[in-house]
């Protein structure tokens, strides 16, 4: 039986981070001990590598298995056959080998010379999958969830985890780290250079506090480090929106087309708190028609989701003007493409964020990060899934900075929604060899929209910053806001 | 008998060694064809692709102030003065109006599209362009509550079976070629100095006189000259296992490898074409009545093998070919570089034949030896 759906409980199953890798948008020498079958990755031309290799569950749990699914996408010229780059995806929840094309546009220059590994965390793509299902649009459309008590969380939790019948503790990041190495180990490489984006950033420096002698350089974009709470994204957000109404108030024809948008903002936020839009529009793909309740969860969702990207945000000014005229279409299309939960697997999902940092919250913790909307439903939704959940915490020692010396590069993007800089800061505590830059108007991965795809490779092949030109990551990326339905121009622009 | 060619064997190298200038040739060919090779490919790499960063000429800029700045994340962007690219984009005076319309609104690119070196370039504009386009439309949808993917109807996904290796085709055509002729063009001078050369210097009538049969003088011949084509084409492979190294094969996306295998089986492969071009050599430099008769027909009937390695480096024919001497040969080490198996059938029936071909030429050669009016060039 379909339940009705909302995106409030959307947010509580993510626990509303999906720190993803951006798809908005493209002969071994080391001698390999596990099977390898030529095979394909989803919009990824090249032929790459399969395999599969059977990992105990836990150091208890020795004779239960997991398969660890992995690519290897071959480099075009292997100057360095016994180093391979191994790419963490985000979500948490996200498959690193179904974003196989991302990362190969990500590490285009870096491929040049050494095969890139990707594998699908314990939990997540073809390695033992912890998924549950999501509702349909049209159902997600529907639900007013202002009127869901918490019983329904509780319900669909447990519905969930019954399907799962997994113990959640053993898909932490700490637990997942080692399956890392065995791919490493298994294919023959000596050194790694690690590339994570946002919460594959955590892994990563978990990888670099377990296995030190297998990394040779590592670059983090958009840092989630385990002593950062993911739950502090709520700020991470209204920063980056406000941002954006900063940038349209000092663009004159932004001004001028949507004034006030920010006062606008928080009067349709009200609006739909006390009493929720309800419209009846088509659907996205099908046009059939359906209702709509637009929530005030729904409202701000899609508005978040719109910022993760510049070529999304450029609808935002649009969308919120049109709302408060009633017009909720640019909404409706913005919710579209979420439809399936960004593909994130909750169960794994669920194991980093209840056993990792809702475990470590404090009262006051909880009070800081509730002052803002997302956070205050983020922590509200956790208290109820997590009880549920019953995933161990894991030990204090994973919360201590990162001790390293490996040569690190971080990056961050000054209009990130998710993972702000100020969270680069506190990862590179005990980083002693790490450089962090900043790209004042990337958002969220900084390498998917600026030249630090050539940089990254350069920073594999010398292991330092050193002296190489870093201000192309000065340059502005943002793109102009929709001005009307059609786009950027504006007749006034016509003089 | 063994020891009798043995001898003779040691006498043709000898000899061999004592024309400096016929060795030289042959070693200058076997490093500078690689050398060269690389540096063609590497200039013209440099030529066809696009630069990195793109200049071009963008008249009305102004008009369309969002498209430029896409242009630009591309790095695709207006330039003045020496690197600026002969391609223009002009916007359209009505750009503006017909953008908030949702009519189209008109970019032109002028550039010649016969020229060489810009094409990449012009394909790389045309490509950002309709990148544009989509991004735009894609919006656009959104703006009006439809999910854009609707507009996309089929979701085209390419399984591409090359692999890096495999991707320099052409490359590799052209690799393998210039292995096969160093097998035929190095020893081009030795081989006409030890039969018409020798016969002008009036040794071959002394060689004659001994008590011993044409076949096994040819074989010596044969042998010595053989000898000093496969010391050619070890040459040539491992000048070019080095010299492939320094050309960017990556920036065409692909990669050209001559390991240490593939050096051992071009040995294996190049012997039987080693010995007929050696037989080839012989036999017609005493077809021939002087030296310098002898140097015009080599050349001709050179042009033969030639052919076939071409016929294969640019894939004419490939059904006939790939059972041809020489063509099949050279066929099977491009798949060995690009890592695939080897023809085997091919390559066994065609050695078969380069081997007959080389009984044959041995045999006619021993044969016109007890020609006066060969020995004597008359």
């Amino acid at each position: 039986m379909k339940k009705p759906f909302n995106i409030k409980k959307n947010l509580v199953k993510l626990a509303a981070v999906p720190l993803l890798i951006s798809a908005a948008l493209p002969l071994r020498a080391a001698t390999s001990a596990v099977e390898l079958a030529p095979c394909y990755a989803k919009h990824l031309s090249d032929r790459v590598q399969c395999g599969t290799l059977s990992q105990p569950l836990s150091d208890e749990k020795q004779d239960q298995k997991i398969d660890i699914h992995f690519v290897v996408i071959p480099a075009i010229k292997p100057l360095y056959p016994q180093e391979a780059i191994l790419a963490f995806a985000g979500g948490p929840g996200q498959s690193a080998t179904s974003i196989a094309a991302n990362f190969e546009r990500i590490l285009k220059y870096a491929r040049e010379n050494r095969d890139i590994i990707l594998v699908d965390q314990r939990g997540t793509g073809k390695s033992n999958l912890l998924q549950c299902g999501l509702d349909d649009l049209a159902s997600q459309f529907a639900v007013d969830d202002t009127l869901l008590g918490l019983d329904f969380y509780k319900e669909d939790t447990i519905e969930c985890k019954e399907k799962l019948a997994t113990d959640l503790s053993d898909y932490t990041t700490p637990a997942a780290a080692k399956d890392f190495d065995a791919v490493r180990k298994a294919l023959g490489y000596s050194k790694l250079h690690l590339y994570g984006g946002s919460y594959g950033t955590r892994i990563a420096l978990e990888y670099m506090r377990q296995f030190p002698d297998s990394v040779a350089s590592a670059v983090l974009d958009g840092l989630a480090p385990s002593n950062q709470s993911l739950l502090a994204i709520g700020g991470a957000i209204e920063d980056s929106l406000n941002a954006l109404f900063k940038q349209c108030q000092s663009d004159q024809k932004c001004a001028q087309a949507y004034p006030n948008l920010a006062q606008r903002w928080q009067s349709l936020l009200t609006q739909v708190e006390q009493t929720p839009l309800k419209v009846s529009v088509l659907h996205p793909r099908t046009s059939q028609p359906l209702d709509m309740t637009m929530t005030k969860s729904k409202l701000y969702g899609a508005i978040r989701m719109a910022l993760y990207a510049h070529p999304s945000r450029v609808l935002i000014p649009l969308a919120i003007s049109e709302a408060s005229k009633g017009n909720v279409l640019p909404l409706v299309g913005m919710m579209a493409p979420n439809e399936d939960g960004m593909d994130l697997a909750l169960g794994m999902h669920q194991a980093i964020v209840c056993g990792e940092d809702w475990a470590r919250l404090s009262g006051a913790d909880k009070e800081k990060y509730s002052k803002n909307y997302i956070g205050k439903t983020m922590v509200e939704g956790l208290d109820i899934t997590c009880p549920i959940w019953d995933v161990k915490p894991v030990p204090d020692s994973y919360y201590d900075p990162v001790e390293s010396d490996i040569p690190t590069l971080l990056l961050s993007g000054g209009l990130d929604p998710a993972t702000p800089a100020k969270w680069a800061e506190v990862a590179m505590e005990k980083l002693t060899n790490a450089t962090h830059l900043v790209a004042p108007t990337a958002t969220h991965i900084v390498a998917s929209q600026s030249c630090a795809n050539k940089l990254i490779a350069k920073f594999y092949d010398e292991k330092a910053v050193g002296d190489f030109d870093t201000s192309c990551l000065q340059e502005d990326t943002r793109k102009q806001f929709f001005m009307n339905i059609n786009g950027p121009a504006s007749i006034a622009d016509k003089e | 008998m063994m020891k009798l060619i043995s001898i003779l064997f040691k006498k043709e190298v000898l000899d061999a060694s004592r024309d400096k200038r016929s060795v030289m040739a042959g070693l200058y060919y076997c490093i500078g064809a690689p050398i060269l090779m690389c540096v063609l490919f590497t200039v013209m790499f440099k030529q066809m692709a696009s630069p990195e960063a793109l200049k071009i000429t963008i008249k009305n800029a102004h008009n369309a102030p969002n498209l430029v700045q896409f242009l630009a994340s591309k790095e695709i962007e207006h330039g003045e003065g020496e690197e600026v690219k002969a391609i223009t984009l002009e916007i359209s005076d009505d750009y503006q109006v017909n953008m908030t319309q949702g009519k189209s609104a008109t970019v032109f690119i002028i550039a010649d599209k016969s020229e060489q070196k810009l094409r990449a370039s012009i394909n790389r504009l045309e490509r950002n362009l309709m990148l544009y386009n989509s991004e735009v439309a894609s919006l656009r949808l959104v703006a009006r509550g439809i999910d854009p993917t609707i507009a996309r109807a089929i979701d085209v996904q390419t399984h591409d079976q090359a692999t890096p290796t495999s991707k320099g085709g052409f490359v590799l055509g052209i690799a393998t070629l210039s292995i096969i002729i160093s097998l035929f063009y190095a020893a081009m001078g030795m081989a006409i100095d030890s039969s018409a050369g020798e016969r002008e210097r009036n040794s071959l009538q002394l060689l004659l006189s001994h008590p011993i049969s044409t076949t096994h003088i040819v074989l010596a011949k044969v042998g010595a000259i053989a000898g000093f084509s496969i010391i050619a084409l070890i040459l040539t492979t491992v000048v070019s296992k080095f010299a492939y190294n320094m050309v960017p094969w990556e920036m065409m996306g692909f990669t050209v490898i001559i390991d240490f295998t593939f050096i051992v089986t071009a040995i294996l492969i190049g012997l039987p074409i080693a010995l007929m071009s050696a037989s080839l050599l012989i036999f017609i430099s005493f077809l021939a009545k002087s030296f310098k008769e002898a140097q015009s027909y080599v050349a001709m009937a050179l042009f033969i093998p030639v052919m076939m390695s071409m016929a294969t480096t640019y894939d004419i024919a490939t059904d006939i070919m790939q059972w041809m001497p020489i063509a099949a040969q050279q066929n099977a080490m491009i798949e060995i570089i690009k890592g695939n198996a080897i023809p085997v059938t091919q390559l066994l029936l065609s050695s078969a034949v380069t081997l007959g071909l080389f009984a044959i030429f041995t045999y006619l050669s021993s044969r016109m030896l007890k020609s006066e009016k060969v020995v004597f060039g008359l």
